[in-house]
Order: C-alpha cells, then sequence, then structure tokens
C-alpha cells in the first residue's frame, strides 16, 4: 500500500513538475479519439503534417515563452508577423535574395522588440497596455506598407523554404524542433537560461540576486519579436502569393492559448518552450481532426472552443484533486511519525 | 482622511488629463474642419462607439477584480444572430426575441464567470475558448436553421428597426441615450454600492477579500454576468441599427473595447480604475476616428493614431508614475532613519 501511494505520489510530482507532459497526454487522446472515427488520421504522414502545418505557431509560442517567464505579455507578435510577411514578400518580389528578407525580417524583429522591451523595462508600462497598442500601430503601418494592397507576382523560389524536404519530412519542422530543444536546454540548463524564469518568479528577488532584470526583460521581448518575425517570413512563404493586409490577424490570441495549454502561467516564472510547442501542435491537430471528422464546417469554432475550455477545466480540477490528495497523504504520514515517536 | 483626499485627487488627475486630451481633440480638429465642432454630427458620432463603450463599461468591472473579458465581441454576434433566428425562424415576437438574446446573453456572461471564478482557470484563457465557441454557436444557430450565413437575416419589422434611430426630444439619439444609461448604472454601481467597494477589495487582495468574509466567488462571476448582458444590449441595438442579424458582428469590437478601458486609467492587472475614465477614453477614440475621416483619412488607418494615443497616454503615465516612485524611494530612506533613532 505504502509502495502504491510512493509511487503514485512520485507520478503526481513528476506531473506537476512537468506539467507539459500533461498536454502531450491531451495531444495523445486527441489523436487517438480521432483516429477510432477515421483510421487515417493516425499515419505517420498526417502527425508529420500536423507539426509542418504548426510551425508557425511553434515559433511564435517559443518567443513568447520567454516573454511570459518573465511575467509580462506580448500582444504585437500578430502585427509583427504581419508586417514581416509584407516585407520579406516585397523584398523578395523586387528581385532581393531570401537572404536580404531574412535580414530585413530579423532587424525588424529586434527593433521592435527593443521598443517593447524599453518601454516596459525604463518607462516601466504595462506589457499588456504597450503591445497591445503596438500591435494596433503594425497593422496600419502594414496596410500603408502594402498600399492596402496584396503583395502579389512573387516568384515560385520563395515557397522552396517550405517545401524543401529530406526523406519525406519537411527540412524546416526538423530545423525548428531541434531549435525548440536547444532553447529549451538552455531556459532549463543554462545559468542565463533560468533568469528569465527567475525574474517572473519573483522581481524583486531576481535583483536581489543580482540578475540585470531590465536588460533581460528586453532580450524577452526581442526574442518575441524576432520569432514573430522569422514565423512571419515562413507564413509568406507558405501561402506562396497574394499576402493578405490582414495576415496574422488574430495570431497572438492562438498563440497565447497555446502556451497557457502548454503549462506556461501568464503568471510568470513557469513553464517551459517544450510545453508552447506541444500546445501549438494542439491547436493546429484541433482544426485538422474536423477535416478528418468530416463535419460541417459550420461546427469548427464550436468544437474547438469548446475543446479548448473542457481541456483547461479537466485540467484545473485534476491538479485540485491531486493537491487534496497530496495534502491528505502528508497529513496521513505526519500522524504516523508522531505515533512512531511516541 | 488625508490619504484619502490624496487618492482620490491622483485618480481623478487621470481623468483630467483626458478630459483636456478631449478639448484638444475638439480643437484641433474643429479647426481642420468646421462640420467636426456641430451638435448632432458629435451628437450622432456615437453611433459608432457606444456600443463598444456599453460593453467596455462592465468589462472595466471585471478588469478590476483582476480578470479580462475578450469574449464580449462574440457575444454581440451571438446576440444580433438568436434574435434574428427566433424572431424569422421561430417566428417569435420581435420584442421578446431581443429580450431572449439578451437573456442568453447574460447565461454566456454566468458560463464564463462560473468557470473563471469556482473553477478557477484563468480568466484570459476561459474568454479565448468562450470567444470562439460564442462565434461558432453564432454561426452553427445559422447553419443549423438553413439561413445563409454570408446574406444574414435582414427582414425585420420597421418598429424594431426604429428603435436604434429614434431620437429622443427629437435631438439626442438613441446610441447617446443608451450610452448615458449604462453610464449612470455602472458608475452607481461600481462608485456608489457596498458591492462597487468589495469589486474593488477583490482587485486589490482576493486573499484579504475573501477572509473579511466577502463572497469572492459570487462576485466575481457576477461582474462576467453584467458584462454578458451589456455585451447583448449592444447586439440588439446593433441588430436594429444596421437592420439585418449577422454572426460577424462585434468582431472588431475586441481591440477598441479594452483601448477604451485601458486608456481611461483602469490597471489591467487590477484593483484601480473607473467607469468615468472609461466612458471618457472611448469618447476620445470615437471623436478621434471621426475626426480623421472628416479630415479624409481612410478608416483603415485611423487605427495608427489610436494605436499612437494609447501608447503616449501610457508613457506620460509611466512617467508621471516614475516621478512618484522616486518621491517614494525618499519617503522610504527617511522612514529606515527615523527607526534607526528609535
Amino acid at each position: 500500500m505504502s509502495r502504491m501511494s510512493q509511487i503514485s505520489v512520485s507520478v503526481f510530482h513528476f506531473l506537476r513538475k512537468h506539467r507539459e507532459f500533461r498536454t502531450f497526454g491531451f495531444l495523445i487522446a486527441l489523436f487517438v479519439i480521432v483516429g477510432i472515427f477515421n483510421a487515417s488520421y493516425l499515419t505517420p504522414d498526417n502527425m508529420e503534417n500536423s507539426v509542418r502545418s504548426s510551425v508557425v505557431y511553434i515559433i511564435m509560442a517559443t518567443g513568447m515563452t520567454f516573454v511570459l517567464l518573465t511575467g509580462n505579455i506580448d500582444i504585437s507578435v500578430g502585427g509583427v508577423l504581419g508586417l514581416s510577411a509584407a516585407v520579406s514578400a516585397t523584398i523578395v518580389r523586387n528581385g532581393g535574395s531570401i537572404v536580404t528578407a531574412f535580414v530585413a525580417v530579423i532587424v525588424i524583429g529586434l527593433i521592435i522588440g527593443l521598443l517593447n522591451g524599453l518601454g516596459v523595462s525604463v518607462l516601466k508600462i504595462q506589457s499588456f497596455i504597450l503591445t497591445l497598442g503596438m500591435n494596433e500601430v503594425l497593422r496600419v503601418v502594414q496596410v500603408i506598407f502594402q498600399g492596402g494592397r496584396n503583395v502579389e507576382g512573387l516568384p515560385t523560389s520563395f515557397q522552396r523554404i517550405t517545401q524543401h524536404e529530406i526523406l519525406g519530412v519537411s527540412t524546416l519542422s526538423i530545423v525548428v524542433i531541434l531549435l525548440v530543444i536547444g532553447i529549451h536546454l538552455f531556459l532549463s540548463m543554462n545559468r542565463k537560461g533560468r533568469y528569465f524564469a527567475a525574474i517572473g518568479d519573483k522581481e524583486e528577488g531576481a535583483v536581489l540576486a543580482g540578475i540585470p532584470v531590465k536588460r533581460y526583460k528586453i532580450y524577452a521581448f526581442m526574442m518575441s519579436s524576432v520569432c514573430a518575425a522569422i514565423a512571419g517570413l515562413i507564413f509568406a512563404s507558405r501561402i506562396g502569393n497574394n499576402i493578405p493586409t490582414t495576415a496574422g490577424l488574430g495570431y497572438e490570441m492562438t498563440v497565447i492559448a497555446a502556451c497557457v495549454l502548454g503549462g506556461v502561467s501568464l503568471a510568470g516564472g513557469v513553464g517551459s518552450v517544450l510545453g508552447a510547442t506541444i500546445g501549438a501542435i494542439f491547436m493546429t491537430s484541433i482544426s485538422s481532426a474536423l477535416v478528418f471528422l468530416k463535419v460541417d464546417a459550420f461546427w469548427k469554432d464550436v468544437i474547438s472552443g469548446s475543446l479548448l475550455i473542457l481541456i483547461v477545466v479537466f485540467d484545473m480540477l485534476l491538479i485540485h484533486r491531486n493537491n487534496q490528495k497530496a495534502k491528505k497523504q502528508r497529513l496521513n504520514a505526519r500522524v504516523l511519525e508522531i505515533r512512531k515517536e511516541m | 482622511m488625508q490619504r484619502l483626499m490624496k487618492n482620490t485627487l491622483r485618480s481623478s488627475r487621470w481623468n483630467l488629463f483626458l478630459v483636456l486630451i478631449l478639448i484638444l481633440e475638439l480643437v484641433i480638429f474643429g479647426q481642420m474642419n468646421d462640420r467636426f465642432l456641430r451638435v448632432d454630427t458629435l451628437l450622432n458620432s456615437f453611433d459608432n462607439f457606444a456600443g463598444i463603450a456599453i460593453i467596455a463599461f462592465f468589462v472595466t468591472f471585471v478588469i478590476i477584480t483582476g480578470g479580462i473579458d475578450i469574449s464580449g465581441g462574440s457575444i454581440v454576434g451571438l446576440a444580433s444572430v438568436i434574435t434574428g433566428i427566433l424572431y424569422q425562424v421561430a417566428g417569435w415576437n420581435i420584442w421578446l426575441a431581443a429580450a431572449a438574446a439578451i437573456i442568453a446573453s447574460g447565461l454566456c456572461g454566468l458560463l464564463n464567470g462560473l468557470l473563471i471564478a469556482y473553477v478557477g482557470v484563468q480568466a484570459m484563457i476561459i474568454t479565448l475558448g468562450s470567444m470562439l465557441l460564442f462565434k461558432g454557436l453564432a454561426i452553427l444557430l445559422f447553419g443549423l436553421s438553413g439561413v445563409s450565413v454570408a446574406e444574414g437575416i435582414s427582414k425585420f419589422p420597421t418598429e424594431f428597426t426604429d428603435l436604434a434611430h429614434i431620437k429622443l426630444f427629437g435631438v439626442i439619439p438613441m446610441y447617446l441615450a443608451v450610452f448615458a444609461v449604462m453610464l449612470l448604472i455602472s458608475y452607481l454601481l461600481l462608485h456608489r454600492t457596498r458591492y462597487g467597494r468589495y469589486i474593488y477589495l477583490i482587485g486589490i487582495n482576493p486573499n484579504t477579500a475573501r477572509y473579511s468574509g466577502i463572497n469572492t466567488k459570487r462576485i466575481i462571476a457576477s461582474t462576467y454576468v453584467l458584462s454578458g448582458f451589456a455585451a447583448g444590449i449592444s447586439g440588439v441595438l446593433l441588430t436594429s441599427y444596421l437592420w439585418s442579424a449577422r454572426a460577424e458582428f462585434g468582431e472588431t469590437y475586441l481591440m477598441p473595447m479594452l483601448t477604451a478601458v485601458v486608456l481611461g486609467g483602469t490597471l489591467i492587472t487590477g484593483g484601480k480604475g473607473g467607469v468615468i475614465g472609461t466612458a471618457l477614453a472611448s469618447i476620445i477614440v470615437g471623436f478621434l476616428q471621426l475626426g480623421l475621416q472628416l479630415g479624409g483619412v481612410q478608416s483603415q488607418y485611423t487605427g495608427l493614431a489610436v494605436g499612437l494615443l494609447l501608447i503616449v497616454s501610457v508613457v506620460v503615465l509611466g512617467v508621471s508614475g516614475m516621478n512618484l516612485r522616486i518621491k517614494g524611494v525618499l519617503n522610504v530612506k527617511k522612514d529606515r532613519g527615523g527607526n534607526q533613532n528609535a
């Protein structure tokens, strides 16, 4: 009995410590349930496909995790994605190379991230408000940049970034997954990587521990904007032609939802990029699952909305129950100890 | 008592600042275009933003408790569709249909409130999910009733479509009247009742509020219900104003709504703010759009001005906050010296 309870305690500890594995469990459950109705959903091809189609979200969620870890939020990522999609597509259309477009996009991300970071850390503006305003501004800058029209006439070579494959697996997906693992190790193992979570956990504590809090907050915002900018380039390349002025509209909310599903706390200090990545894959898998379930299109939002709510509520109830159980176990253990001493 | 006076002055200073911006707007746009300063132009312009403002009043409640409600825009669309379907497909009396739509909106808010207050999931995530869910429900209702989503429902009786176009006493447009009534109700609730004080207390410190015997869960849930009701009223009014019921109504409300609340001086982390500020801010944003449109700026570019206004005003707020902080640091030093002497 005590061994059983020990195992259950350790399993609970593992799940509590590794929230991302719980999300992974939800993801597997989704695949299995949809697979029961339509076996072709479980093919490796489709699994590879769902990673491939969530690459844009994965990249954005990775950057967003840095900002969320420091206890801030970045609403401007949708605007950054739109602007960088427009800029990169225009550069490529006007005969520039993809490398030039990539550099331009990185510069855009760095500048916007720097502005956000300076505003939040130096001027002490609430990140929610600042990035909300920034998002509005960027949307209009994008419309002005495109002259209110779609960017048309892109060369087909532009699509090659997202279409390149090694052994039938998208090269881009492999690169992105490897980068995510690298960033995960940096954030969880490296001393400087741990700074981000430390700032979000307790800012005063981080200051007293000698962490350059302001600088690292700026880094976090720059990371988020650069990721969103790279995602914009990939977004443009995936669409291939006719980049609309509404590119990336509403993406910020999906990305934040993905992060939270993956166990990143909006209060800061808790979370991992691995979890955010699983969350991002989950968000895209929901919509692809609907295609496989062959439900009418008008069910789509109802199902994704209620699934999102059900999962977070279920997750919360699970935590409540486990907490209560753990509390009871701790109490029992203490009583036993006292009896032994007597 | 002196401290109370100081606090009141400090919060009303922001409102004073907003009034100054409003006067500045009137002067500048009045100079640019003499049509702007005509009373009926200004009064009629409420048609464009009062629908957003009445939701923003009650979202202010939600944000003061430390939550957030981003589902309001979707509830607008859902209320509109429910009104239309109950009237046209189910053959209800139009006023009964409108009342049912408003009650359904309140139930939508209740769902948000129960999940957030009683289950304890982060408000951002629940309302993000329900934003999808409610919008999806609106599309689903259209889909199930066989009415085309693109066409919408538009054969309403004239006494209903006239509702939003009535001019009270021949001058005051219906939207302005609703704006004023909702402002009065929300002002009285928030600033003149015990319920309102509880909302502030929960935002400042939920634990203290709970320990002092306040049913925090019920009060938090009630703020979401109020916000849902307000969105329902806004949806029915919009249906009447535009003579048709559509699922995509309210889709663009989210950002202007949050802008109004935040620009109005309400702290996004809760505990501070007020509806007067929200009302002033929504008028500022509305007049800004009107002035720019009269000045010949296309409506898709006005977002730039709104975003910049938001950023500039929070920078001003941040800088003035910094002065207070410097004073605070000096005071702390003095206190320490005092303690050592004692």
